[in-house]
């Protein structure tokens, strides 16, 4: 008997894991592995959330909570966007899922037919296209290159809205890219969203507080209000507050699809843990200078990437605003051959040869629909950047 | 906003939701309302697994953890399933999930293509119809009537299988009914599946420690070994140590349709929150004295539940050999009309008027596909219990 679905054929196989999964053998056979590769903090979670954690725990708050949240944590996800973002959510327009990936989860199941169109740029989050696919949707990806900043212009949106639109996707700041568009440059994006009143829209802010040089990420209901009616505004605990074993994601939506998100929810996990909505109500409320230390260290390891990449030869990385990677083009590169005998024909072969040959591990760009580039995750110790740039720096030079 | 997908219009509310969303607006109105409705121990997670959750937290086990569950706990789940009921399992024939339910989820949803059949005997948790109608799958309904103390016979399992059945789901012991199947009325039941070598069985054992005078729980992986390359066994840590808050869930079966489930969580929610199965490993390890008070304090309350419902006029209840709910029948009451003049012409009706009139909540039998029954949890501590049951005696008496 054939035992999948035909719904499990639309994953694709996560090139992210299989990185790591490399990665991970080659250490275990005792190389010395340094890997850029994890889409999350090296910081473990401040002190002050897990002590609310731990009394959460000798409260004895371990039963089931209402399936969209505890009462007091969807009250203070409506205050953290008002607070950030001057954005007015009543607690009964937020639902807290497991990870900011059930969030879009329910809400693409919830509104997805066969065969309606979800608009995303890239390069993206693979989980998106996923989702999409996952809801019998059809992911429309917009190319947004390098020389653009990775990112989104307004008239390639329009031109890709058609009648079966139903979603338009912002990862903002972005991971792969660390691209991140201020008030000003989702101006024109929301003017084009405003022609389209069928097409709804999701912002997934979850890197929104890790932002450098003074930038501020800027969320479309900040800029656009009218949108309110239409828009989804994603957001989380795992990034800028170093939490993503808790596994607790929230959004701000219209009351019914929060309704049919909660129902999509009642019936796939229930509520996220009742510990660790305990741990994000500390995140949300607590005391905020651990974000702003991370946040600061983040932008040196930046910095320091970016410069050293630039000298790399062949590679060529553009600074970007936020999040904590890069995503440097490889396009001097191509065509060569590494010390070690590898032909480097695309992104692919690029990381495969430079975890092979240099102990490095990072993720190539086809991962993220936009090959080409390869990301670097920077959210790890000082030390093992500078020794990972020397590496790289080596491999690339010994390109011919 | 526009419509949501088709497929939402396939998940309904729960009726225990409406039930507890009406009790709660009956409390917060200052009725003093006996809830009968929740499957949730009163009872607290055991110390040892507190402190090793709180241990875990304070460690920093705060990152992103395998999506398939962390390898201390994937190994204290083998050793339960060999000490439990004698099952080798090995790691990658294992998987954790954000509470049971999402176990089942990942199952059908891996599995399930539209028009596919699950079948399904009754009294069920409306979570197995709900997702497979959510799925495109088709749910096949088996009732399993009080004559037979609720289980299924293997007839009536053989007469609803058919070409396009995928999966038949064992709920043992079950909610709503409490009823549990022996050894033999299993191995009755693999008779019939040797017969169909094309249908997947599902064995949700989330009640399996709650079973009474000195019943022997029994699943199918165990009892038909012969079947194990289709069988999934799904258990968990809510019902027997007290952790529903924590969601945490597992299953074990055959190595590719974990590998498909554990793919589907992927897209999901990823992982399940660390802290908790730090939590849950300690609790499946630790000393199981907690477990053996639990279950001779539920059958103390199963035993005065019965017989205080069999005391009123009209119902009828059958006593069970496992969890925590008895499901008395209310034929009696029906065409019956209350004190304050609602007329009872189901078990919804019945419901209803008892928690308008003598402030008890229960949920109707209609939510989990049989009538007329109702279903009284007994989870709540002896003394509400004995106070509900007070309440229901009058209520009943008074109809006339």
């Amino acid at each position: 008997m054939r035992l999948t679905a035909d719904r499990l054929d639309r994953i694709s196989p996560s090139l992210t894991i299989a990185v790591a999964t490399k990665a991970r053998a080659l250490q275990a056979a005792g190389r010395d592995v340094i890997s850029l590769s994890a889409g999350e903090p090296d910081f473990d979670t401040p002190r002050n959330i897990k002590d609310a954690a731990i009394r959460a725990i000798e409260a004895g708050e371990t039963k089931y909570t209402d399936v969209s949240g505890t009462p007091a944590l969807r009250q203070a996800v409506a205050a953290k966007f008002l607070r950030d973002s001057g954005i007015d959510y009543r607690p009964e327009e937020i639902i807290i899922s497991t990870g900011g990936k059930q969030v879009i989860f329910n809400c693409m199941l919830a509104t997805l037919n066969a065969g309606d169109e979800v608009i995303i740029p890239s390069p993206c989050w693979v989980s998106y296209p996923d989702i999409v696919s996952l809801a019998d949707g059809k992911p429309v990806l917009i190319p947004c290159g390098q020389n653009q900043g990775f990112k989104l212009r307004a008239e390639d949106l329009e031109a890709a809205i058609t009648p079966r639109t139903r979603w338009f996707m912002l990862n903002n700041p972005c991971n792969p890219t660390g691209a991140a568009y201020s008030a000003a440059e989702l101006k024109p994006i929301t003017d084009v969203l405003m022609r389209h009143p069928d097409v709804w829209v999701f912002t997934d802010d979850i890197y929104e507080k890790l932002a450098y040089d003074g930038m501020k990420p800027a969320t479309i209901l900040e800029v656009e209000p009218r949108l309110r009616e239409r828009t989804v505004t994603m957001n989380g605990c795992s990034k800028s507050w170093a939490m993503t074993g808790w596994r607790i994601g929230f959004a701000g939506a219209p009351v019914a699809l929060i309704k049919a998100m909660d129902k999509l929810q009642s019936q796939s996990t229930a509520n996220p843990s009742s510990i660790s909505q305990a741990a994000a109500l500390e995140a949300l409320t607590g005391p905020q200078d651990s974000v702003e230390a991370m946040r600061q260290v983040y932008q040196a390891r930046r910095d320091l990437v970016v410069r050293e990449l630039n000298r790399a030869k062949g590679l060529n990385c553009h600074q970007p605003e936020g999040a904590f990677y890069v995503y440097p083009s490889i396009h001097g590169c191509i065509g060569k051959t590494s010390a070690g005998g590898a032909k480097i024909v695309d992104d692919e072969a690029f990381v495969t040869a430079l975890l092979d040959e240099e102990g490095v591990a990072t993720v190539h760009g086809a991962a993220f629909c936009y090959p080409g580039h390869f990301r670097i995750s920077y959210a790890t110790s000082t030390e093992q950047l500078q020794e990972a740039m020397r590496r790289i720096r080596r491999f690339c030079h010994g390109l011919s | 906003m526009p419509a949501l997908a088709q497929r939402l219009g396939r998940v309904q509310v729960a009726a225990s939701t409406t039930m507890t969303v009406r009790a709660r607006e009956l409390r917060a109105a200052g009725k003093d309302v006996v809830a009968l409705t929740l499957g949730e121990p009163a009872f607290a997670t055991p110390r040892h697994a507190i402190e090793a959750g709180l241990e875990a937290a304070r460690r920093g086990e705060t990152k992103y953890p395998p999506q398939d569950g962390v390898p201390a706990l994937k190994q204290a789940i083998q050793r339960k399933f060999k000490r439990d009921s004698g099952l080798d399992f090995a790691l990658d024939e294992i998987s954790v999930s954000n509470g049971g339910k999402q176990s089942i989820f990942n199952a059908l949803a891996a599995t399930v293509d539209p028009g596919d059949e699950v079948v399904i005997p009754v009294p069920s948790w409306n979570a197995y119809p709900l997702m497979t109608n959510f799925l495109d799958g088709r749910p096949v309904f088996v009732a399993c009537p009080q004559n037979n103390g609720f289980k299924p016979r293997a007839e009536d399992i053989e007469a609803a299988l058919t070409p396009r059945s995928k999966w038949l789901i064992l709920n043992n012991p079950n909610n709503p009914s409490g009823a549990a199947c022996s050894a033999d009325e299993l191995a009755a039941i693999a008779a019939v599946l040797r017969r169909h070598p094309g249908v997947w069985i599902m064995s949700d054992d989330m009640y399996e420690h709650l079973v009474f005078d000195g019943f022997r729980h029994a699943t199918m992986a165990a009892v038909a070994p012969d079947l194990r390359d289709r069988v999934l066994t799904i258990s968990g840590v809510s019902k027997t140590y007290a952790m529903t808050g924590w969601r945490i869930g597992f299953a074990a079966g055959p190595r590719a349709l974990i590998k498909a489930m554990v793919n589907m969580q992927g897209q999901v929610t990823a992982g399940v929150s660390t802290v908790g199965q730090a939590a849950a490993a300690a609790a499946l390890d630790g000393p199981q004295e907690s477990v053996g008070e639990m279950v001779a304090a539920y059958q103390r309350r199963r035993d005065l539940a019965v017989e205080m419902l069999n005391a009123c006029r009209g119902l009828s209840c059958h006593k069970p050999e496992g969890a925590f709910y008895v499901f008395p029948n209310v034929a009696g009451c029906l065409d019956r009309t209350t004190p304050g003049g609602r007329r009872i012409k189901s078990d919804t009706d019945f419901a209803l008027a008892l928690l308008e009139e003598a402030y008890v909540a229960l949920v109707p039998g209609a939510s989990y596909g049989m009538s007329p029954y109702v279903r009284v949890s007994t989870a709540a501590d002896e003394a509400v219990l004995v106070e509900g049951c007070r309440r229901i005696q009058r209520f009943c008496a008074a109809l006339a």
